[in-house]
């Protein structure tokens, strides 16, 4: 029962450091590890054990694991998976984010 | 009406949507201009009908109730509905005259938008809380990308990164209420003992994300950098619809699952008072029209949010008026700045001169609506500043002192902001004497001598301030309105009621 929790652990952990990272590849990869441990928190919320599948006609209801938290983990994957390939564009298009630089959007700029 | 009508106001902007995003441009644009309008019908339907039924609940898809996805409207959500569709309708008629509705994919982004923003104002579900806000969130990344200044990039990444982390927060967060109480329905939380720690601890993170979302001091700073990047438009939309979402939530699942958590009183209070005074404060630096209207939007967070600190039955009916109010005037302000960028082509104070004298109709719509979000009357703000603190004055011993003296000192900041604003952008020389004008470092645009603004580009945000104005005049039915929605969040029984029994 101690592995996910380390698991959750280890993948925050690594998340929050390359969010802190100044390239916005970095903190891409940064969310997709973020977003990982919460799926597992998310899937520990149920019970983590060992249970059959929750469908009906596979076997006793009482054995069956909780369907509940795995449709919330598919849901935010989706999300998440949406939102990396965003910012993967963004990260292609749009340069540096502090520097004073214009990026080449092809319209004129004004401050 | 009947609650199996509900998912109807989801349904109807994200088909909307859908088909705007394959319709001719036209076509789109007509559905743009549909949506909140039915979305405001919707909403003052609902409102006349909770007159009689203070809860509609409908479970989709006919599941068990609890295990189902509930759509719930009492008063509260039929108020938000209506002033978000409201402004949203004014948003979108000063996107048409600004050619943003011809954008290719912006009818079709702004409909999603209000699609999540009326969903997550329906569900009586934290997962769906969730779910709600990412949709609402995914079309307004695009949005911030595709308008605005050629900042937008960098703070779209910010924007992105952000609330995203913050999603994955609430999402923690939602999974630690599952695993504790075993469902993330509202109504069945409402039976769980709000006293066990564990409990609040879950509820706890995801009202960490809530309020990271709605921009509470300490952490707004991403507030005031990424709103004013984008269009004047686009901002409106999202002053009033993203962060009010945020604070929905919060006086929500604050009052119905955690009892008003009556022992955080005064570290709460502590938290919305800094989130005033470092909102009103902050204008004081900035030289741009919209950013300084941003950090004016921050302290509004906190005046809003003070009424669920204090908890009551005033307090939290003092809190929803003053978030309809700031959601009206702000809206107004952004679009009458929206209108002075779009004759002057900036919004830096540098940029801008005299303008009372040039544009007597903006002056008196700019000067009202400024005098509304100091509180002063003649509007809606001064009845919401004075419901605050008739709220307040039911505090005990030294929280109301200290409460009214932060109210008192935060107004006055609001008030230093915008006479800044005023002196700088409509007091001065005449824009042709003005210093800058035709020096060669300058990158400011050179207005002609005959530039004016389009009267009509103003009537969005005159049409905003007539109903702050009109609420000055008869507050009554609006202060009304209020304490019904803050009965609901008292009393849940009736709300717990309709859910598990539909």
């Amino acid at each position: 029962m101690t592995v996910l929790p380390i698991t959750v652990g280890i993948l925050v952990a690594g998340g929050v450091y390359l969010l802190c990272q100044p390239s916005l590849v970095r903190i891409v990869f940064g969310i997709t590890l973020l977003s990982h441990g919460a799926n597992l928190v998310l899937l520990a919320a149920g019970v983590s054990a060992w249970r059959g599948e929750p469908l009906t006609g596979t076997g006793d209801p009482a054995d069956a694991g909780d369907p509940l938290p795995m449709a919330f983990v598919l849901t935010a994957i989706v999300i998440t998976l949406a939102v990396t390939v965003f910012m993967l564009a963004l990260a292609r298009i749009g340069h540096d984010d502090d520097t004073p630089h214009v990026p080449d959007t092809g319209e004129e700029h004004r401050r | 009406m009947t609650g199996s009508l509900l998912p109807l106001l989801v349904v109807v902007p994200l088909v909307g949507a859908a088909l705007s995003a394959l319709a001719p441009s036209a076509v789109a644009r007509a559905l743009l201009v549909l949506s909140p309008l039915v979305t405001t019908a919707g909403g003052v339907a609902l409102l006349i009908e909770h007159r009689d039924t203070p809860v509609l609940a409908h479970n989709v898809g006919a599941f068990v109730p609890g295990i189902a996805i509930p759509l719930v409207s009492d008063t509260l959500t039929a108020v938000m509905i209506t002033v978000t569709g409201l402004t949203t309708a004014a948003c979108i008629a000063f996107a048409l005259m600004t050619g943003e509705a011809r954008l290719r994919f912006f009818p079709a982004l702004v409909l999603m938008l209000s699609a999540g923003v009326n969903g997550a104002f329906l569900t009586g579900d934290m997962f769906n809380l969730f779910v709600f806000i990412e949709v609402m969130l995914l079309p307004s990344y695009a949005l911030i990308a595709m308008t605005g200044s050629w900042r937008r990039l960098g703070v779209g990444r910010l924007f992105v990164v952000v609330n995203l982390v913050t999603s994955t927060i609430l999402l923690v967060g939602v999974g630690l209420v599952y695993g504790v109480a075993g469902s993330v329905n509202l109504a069945v939380l409402t039976g769980t003992d709000p006293d066990d720690p564990r409990f609040q601890l879950a509820v706890g993170v995801v009202l960490l994300a809530l309020v990271i979302k709605a921009g509470v001091v300490p952490m707004h700073g991403w507030l005031p950098r990424a709103y004013p990047a984008t269009s004047a438009t686009v901002m409106a939309l999202f002053s009033a619809l993203h962060t009010k979402v945020a604070i929905y939530a919060i006086f929500r699942i604050h009052q119905t699952v955690l009892d008003g958590a009556t022992e955080w009183v005064t570290p709460l209070l502590v938290l919305f008072a800094l989130t005033m005074l470092v909102g009103a404060y902050g204008s004081l630096g900035e030289r741009m029209i919209r950013r300084n209207l941003s950090w004016q939007m921050i302290a509004g967070v906190g005046y809003i949010l003070v009424g669920v600190g204090i908890g009551t039955q005033l307090g939290l009916a003092a809190g929803l008026f003053y978030m309809v109010h700031h959601i009206l005037v702000m809206g107004s302000l952004l679009l009458a700045s929206g209108a002075i960028e779009q004759a002057y082509r900036t919004h830096q104070f540098v940029g801008l001169s005299g303008l009372m004298r040039r544009e007597p109709v903006l002056a008196v719509v700019m000067a009202l609506g400024m005098m509304s979000l100091i509180g002063l009357p003649p509007s809606s703000g001064f009845f919401a500043k004075v419901g605050i603190a008739r709220a307040a004055a039911g505090l005990d011993g030294f929280d109301l002192w200290w409460v009214l003296g932060v109210l008192l000192v935060a107004s006055v900041g609001s008030l230093l902001a915008m006479s800044r604003l005023w002196a700088d952008v409509f007091w001065g020389p005449p824009l042709e004497e003005m210093p800058s004008r035709g020096a060669a470092t300058s990158d400011l645009a050179v207005v002609a001598a005959d530039t004016r603004l389009r009267l009509r580009t103003l009537a969005p945000a005159a049409a905003l301030l007539a109903v702050s104005l009109a609420i000055f005049v008869v507050p009554g039915p609006l202060w009304d309105l209020c304490l019904r929605a803050a009965d609901g969040l008292l009393d849940v029984s009736a709300y717990v009621e309709a859910v598990l029994a539909t």
